[in-house]
């Protein structure tokens, strides 16, 4: 292994061990040595936090242990976008409106994908959570978002995602829907219309990702 | 065997004996205020409304317990915080609008409510005009006495208080102790005033289930204080708690298991379990001695025919039904508020076709 790809699996365990000073500190060794900061964060910070998901699905990992790799992912992250070409982020990715349908509170999935979401380049529109259909179209229209991430985890919200993939195509937005949460499947995003439907924090990316790039 | 009333029937299974069918809890809350043309959030907002939506649609269905008032974000409008009425699309229950605890001066500030006749905190008050109707017809006061890991979720910021699991484990015991004070004071004013073979207090809640933590988590920070409440439980001679372990906790059930071992307690548990633990596990962990409610997916109810949840009833009862100290079918958590009443029909259906023990 070279220095580099040492030096990015340290940046990767440090977020699986959610060590905040670690994470910083890494994170400036990486830009000291020369190391570019997209390549630093895709491989170190994404790459830890993919692994972390895992672990939460394998239920070796838990929501305060997530959280806490989370901080620590972010300290890195403070360090290395600043870094950034201007072009990198962003445009590679797009800009997400993210949030949790009409009558539901249940926000710590939405956060997790918010999370994911975010490190790997897209631009994040955060509209909370309990968030009307309305809403939802709005804010998409005024930031020109290319993806629309919504997230249910009861059967009397889940119902309420149809009205914000209608509300976008009846305004001629160009937004893609994904969709997610526990009572949700495939069928379902099907059944509404979604582009596209995600079991976890990580294919929340790779189905985004695979619609920015359609 | 002849028929025997809701109340004969429960009554029966308390005791340890044979009932004339598998009794039937639909876990019904929302749902009663469809029966009675009533808006779903004058369920939480208006105790006399509660209890008539949920009394005429007990006598509607026939189905065998009485009204009671619980919802998962209890403890935020009690502690200082706000919540808000479910009135609006979608909602189904209670949401927090503002925590009561942002930061570690919030938890060390926050003050533990009382209960005193005509001031009663938050929805206790609401609650309270419930319970007087359940005690004027002799059906028992099933008011919320936990959990104290769940509550003091919402009490605080959920991901702040999530957070403290790990970063700051003084500052979240305070604050699940100071919660857990609050549960104290609710047992010990319902249990004097109704009397504590009267009341039957309902303990679980959703935040401790094994999707956010873990079960060292739960261990360290939820089980110490089930052990304090129900030692209180036990203490005021109370006699029956209905627990709802929320979702999946298939890794905490060692310590359901152990809360009434320490305190060698002779009283009986209802133990309504979400619909990821196999009845028959139920049944290993609690059948000797505890009452053992079924566990029919919730969601199945609103977008299933009638005839499959007939069946998935019918699954249900013929798991449990020989459970040695008695069976309840029930659905794994709230009826859901918006399903059709058709549903709940195949819930008593499915129990007097495959629910008779004759
Ligand atoms: C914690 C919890 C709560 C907490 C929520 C705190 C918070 N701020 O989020 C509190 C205590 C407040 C709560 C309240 C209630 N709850 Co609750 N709750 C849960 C519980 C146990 C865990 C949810 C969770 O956070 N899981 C962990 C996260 C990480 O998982 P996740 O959300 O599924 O997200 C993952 C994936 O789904 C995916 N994903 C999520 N979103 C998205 C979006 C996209 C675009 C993509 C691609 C992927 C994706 O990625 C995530 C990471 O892997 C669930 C049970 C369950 N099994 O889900 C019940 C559950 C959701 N609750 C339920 C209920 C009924 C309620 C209440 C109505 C109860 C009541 N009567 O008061 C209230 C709701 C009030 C309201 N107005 O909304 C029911 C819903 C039933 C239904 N199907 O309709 C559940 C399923 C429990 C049950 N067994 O019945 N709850």
């Amino acid at each position: 292994m070279t220095s580099k790809e040492e030096l990015l699996e340290k940046l990767s365990n440090a977020v699986i061990e959610g060590d905040e000073d670690k994470c910083a500190e890494l994170a400036e060794s990486a830009l000291e040595a020369g190391i570019d900061p997209y390549e630093a964060i895709m491989k170190g910070c994404n790459k830890g936090m993919e692994i972390v998901s895992h672990k939460y699905e394998c239920k070796e990992m838990f929501v305060p242990e997530i959280l806490l790799s989370a901080d620590a992912m972010y300290a890195a992250l403070d360090v290395l976008r600043p870094h950034l070409k201007v072009d990198e982020a962003g445009k590679k990715t797009g800009t997400v409106v993210i949030g949790v349908a009409e009558g539901d509170i249940h926000d710590i999935g939405k956060n997790l994908v918010l999370m994911m979401l975010d490190v790997a380049g897209y631009n994040i529109v955060d509209v909370g959570r309990d968030v009307s259909a309305d809403t939802f179209v709005e804010k998409a229209a005024e930031v020109d978002a290319d993806l629309v991430a919504m997230s249910a985890l009861m059967t009397t919200s889940m119902v309420r995602m149809e009205l914000v993939i209608n509300g976008l195509k009846k305004r001629n937005l160009k937004a893609k829907v994904i969709v997610g949460g526990a009572p949700i499947s495939q069928s379902y995003a099907d059944k509404i219309g979604a582009d596209g439907y995600g079991k976890d924090a990580v294919e929340a990316v790779r189905v985004a990702n695979k619609l920015m790039e359609a | 065997m002849g028929r025997m009333t809701s109340a004969e029937r429960m009554h029966a299974v308390m005791m340890g004996q044979k009932p004339d069918r598998v009794p039937v809890n639909p876990f019904a809350m929302g749902y009663c205020m469809q029966i009675v043309g009533l808006p779903l959030g004058d369920f939480y907002s208006d105790g006399k409304k509660s209890f008539y939506g949920q009394f005429m649609s007990m006598r509607l269905h026939g189905y065998d317990v009485s009204p009671m008032y619980g919802y998962a974000s209890c403890g935020p409008w009690e502690m200082g915080g706000e919540i808000a009425f479910p009135y609006g699309p979608g909602h189904s229950a209670p949401s927090v609008t503002r925590h009561a605890v942002n930061t570690i001066e919030d938890a060390e500030n926050l003050e533990v409510p009382e209960f005193r006749d005509g001031k009663l905190p938050g929805a206790y008050g609401i609650a309270d005009d419930l319970f007087q109707m359940c005690a004027k017809y002799k059906m028992p006061v099933t008011f919320q006495s936990g959990s104290t890991f769940t509550a003091s979720s919402v009490v605080a910021d959920t991901t702040l208080f999530l957070k403290w699991v790990l970063k700051e484990p003084k500052t979240l015991h305070m604050l699940l102790d100071k919660v857990s004070d609050m549960y104290c004071n609710a047992i010990e004013y319902f249990a004097d005033k109704y009397g504590p073979q009267a009341v039957m207090p309902f303990d679980g809640g959703p935040s401790e289930a094994n999707t956010i933590l873990s079960p060292k988590g739960f261990e360290e920070f939820a089980f110490p204080y089930m052990q304090k409440l129900h030692k209180k439980i036990a203490d005021e001679g109370i006699g029956v708690v209905l627990m709802h372990p929320c979702a999946d906790q298939n890794m905490n059930i060692p310590f359901y298991i152990k809360v009434r071992e320490q305190m060698n307690w002779r009283g009986k548990y209802i133990w309504l379990f979400g619909p990821e633990t196999p009845v028959q596990d139920q049944i290993d962990a609690f059948g000797a001695h505890d009452v053992i409610c079924g566990n029919v997916d919730p969601p199945s109810f609103q977008t299933k025919p009638y005839e499959e949840c007939v069946e998935l009833c019918q699954k249900n009862i013929e798991e449990g039904k020989d459970s040695p100290s008695g069976f309840i079918l029930a659905p794994g958590c709230e009826f859901p508020p918006g399903a059709s009443p058709d549903k709940l029909m195949a819930m008593m259906d499915a129990a007097e076709q495959f629910g008779r023990y004759e």
